[in-house]
């Protein structure tokens, strides 16, 4: 149904489309509270959660990554109890250490952990690129926001510039063969490479004189910004505080609370799963919120 | 006192106490949130004395374009764990100094991850890579060790298995390790090892042969538009 209306390439995503700080602010309290939580509910809230959302913003090929995080959990889960001694039901021996049941759920839990951070950067990394994160830190950091501007333009410009320069060697005659020896091959990469580096810094220091020529730094530089906090990310701001707020609130009252060694003891699910679940469920929600509207707008046409 | 001393002290009188302070008492793998908000704190100073002292348009750029080729450097050898990019940085800081050595370290980290993935481990590459330029600009400035290709090859292997390798090796400790003892450190270094040596090879092998014909481009760039004669290298 979804990628009926977002098409084949783009892929719609209501949440990519609110401001930078409120995408910013979630994968930070989402990351941030998966290091921290190792109660198998909230584990599995949190998987459950990260997974939809991540399948929602890749798709398909989204099943290859999750499937791929399957063996890691196991490693992870298995070598746990080789360092980690205690628990008191052993399983077998491992030479004079004893393997235990509970170090191997305590492997679980830590895998978990790991697999649900994984999965929340893998959103993160579809939502918040590179333009998101220089517009939230440009005026904080203005000279390294505009250094990373910078960067981000002079990679495609280099690729562009290695072909102009292979090209050029070859219809010169100076461009290696099919056959060439690696030596060659490596002599006439130094070349290219040479090139490149006198190319690219000349043109630097050009672009810089001209840069000052312009006025770069004779007074405060002001950003141009794509996004304006809109009355849905104000709400959406409040919402995420509160059910942030909630859970830690729930943290505290002792509700996540899970040893596993020695002796497995679990703090009784409560209220705070509900919030931290609603908490991660914001992008999904406003994905299919937005998902529904549209399938009604259109059908009134 | 200058700005950037004061967020030196306060990072380290006040951040990291108060950050230890509660970090110890938070639960799971609290200690990956400590460690890793102590490796930003760390760089807070970094960037905050460059951001102070309003670097000129010339020496942005020519950051960006060190920062530029390192990517490329990333990008261009296809082989896992065989990766040009250490030697360029640590090229970039024997030529324009410590400072911009940890700044084309840094950002090179952070920028060639938006291309290849952000994740739980980027602070942690910005400091290796950061402290990896850093140390090439700091030993061989002033003419303290010579720029000849074997010296460099031999400081590169060193720095990389000994020095930015370690580092990195840290993240996949507070990250993937279960519980933190000698013995898991030890492993954790120790199956990092072969990963770390395959940097050191191809660092080595760029340095051998791409570092002098590389640096004499740089030297001749410097000299023909009058860089590093100022205080700041550029």
């Amino acid at each position: 149904m979804w990628a009926a209306v977002t098409g084949k390439t783009m892929r719609y995503d209501a949440f990519s489309k609110c401001h930078p700080a409120v995408n910013f602010l979630f994968f930070v309290g989402a990351i941030g509270m998966s290091v921290v939580i190792q109660h198998p509910a909230y584990l599995l809230a949190g998987i459950i959660t990260g997974a939809i959302y991540y399948l929602l913003l890749n798709g398909k090929k989204g099943w290859k990554t999750i499937l791929g995080l399957l063996p890691m959990f196991m490693i992870l889960t298995v070598i746990n109890p080789l360092f980690n001694t205690l628990g008191a039901t052993p399983l077998f021996h491992f030479g004079s250490r004893p393997y235990t049941l509970e170090a191997l759920f305590y492997g679980a839990a830590l895998a978990s952990m790991f697999v649900i951070m994984m999965l929340w950067f893998g959103c993160y990394n579809k939502v918040l690129t590179s333009d998101k994160f220089t517009c939230l830190f440009g005026n904080l950091i203005p000279s390294i926001s505009l250094l990373l501007v910078m960067v981000f333009r002079i990679v495609p410009n280099f690729i562009r510039k290695t072909q102009q320069i292979i090209g050029a060697r070859k219809s010169i005659g100076k461009g290696i063969s099919e056959n060439a020896t690696t030596k060659e091959k490596l002599q006439d990469g130094g070349t290219v490479l040479g090139s490149l580096t006198s190319w690219a810094l000349e043109g630097s220091v050009v672009t810089g004189d001209s840069m000052r020529a312009r006025g770069y730094g004779a007074a405060k530089r002001s950003s141009f910004m794509m996004y304006r906090m809109t009355g849905t990310d104000w709400i959406l701001l409040a919402v995420m505080l509160v059910l942030i707020g909630a859970t830690i609130v729930a943290a505290c009252l002792g509700q996540f609370a899970a040893t596993f060694v020695p002796a497995i003891q679990l703090a009784p699910v409560s209220w705070g799963l509900a919030a931290y679940t609603c908490y991660l469920l914001i992008p999904t929600a406003l994905h299919i919120k937005e998902t529904i509207q549209w399938h009604i707008s259109r059908s009134k046409i | 006192m200058k700005k950037s001393n004061i967020a030196t002290l306060i990072v380290f009188f006040l951040l990291i106490p108060v950050t230890l302070f509660f970090g110890s008492k938070l639960p799971g793998r609290g200690y990956y949130i400590t460690g890793t908000a102590i490796i930003i704190e760390l760089m807070i100073p970094f960037f905050m004395a460059f951001e102070g002292r309003r670097p000129q348009a010339r020496e942005l750029v020519v950051i960006a374009v060190m920062c530029a080729i390192a990517i490329a450097g990333r990008a261009a050898i296809p082989i896992p764990n065989f990766k040009a990019i250490f030697a360029i940085i640590m090229l970039s800081g024997i030529a324009f100094g410590p400072e911009a050595g940890f700044m084309v370290g840094a950002i090179s980290a952070f920028a060639s991850n938006f291309f290849y993935g952000q994740g739980a481990y980027t602070p942690w590459q910005m400091m290796a890579y950061g402290a990896g330029g850093m140390l090439a600009g700091f030993c061989f400035a002033k003419g303290r060790l010579p720029q000849k290709p074997l010296v460099m090859a031999v400081f590169g292997f060193l720095a990389t298995i000994l020095w930015v390798g370690p580092l990195l090796d840290c993240s996949h400790i507070f990250l993937m390790v279960s519980v933190i003892n000698w013995d898991s450190i030890i492993a954790a270094f120790v199956s990092g090892f072969p990963v770390n040596l395959s940097q050191g090879i191809c660092t080595v092998l760029v340095m051998l042969l791409f570092a002098r014909p590389l640096l004499d481009k740089l030297d001749r760039i410097k000299g023909k538009y009058g860089m590093m004669e100022g205080e700041n290298g550029l």
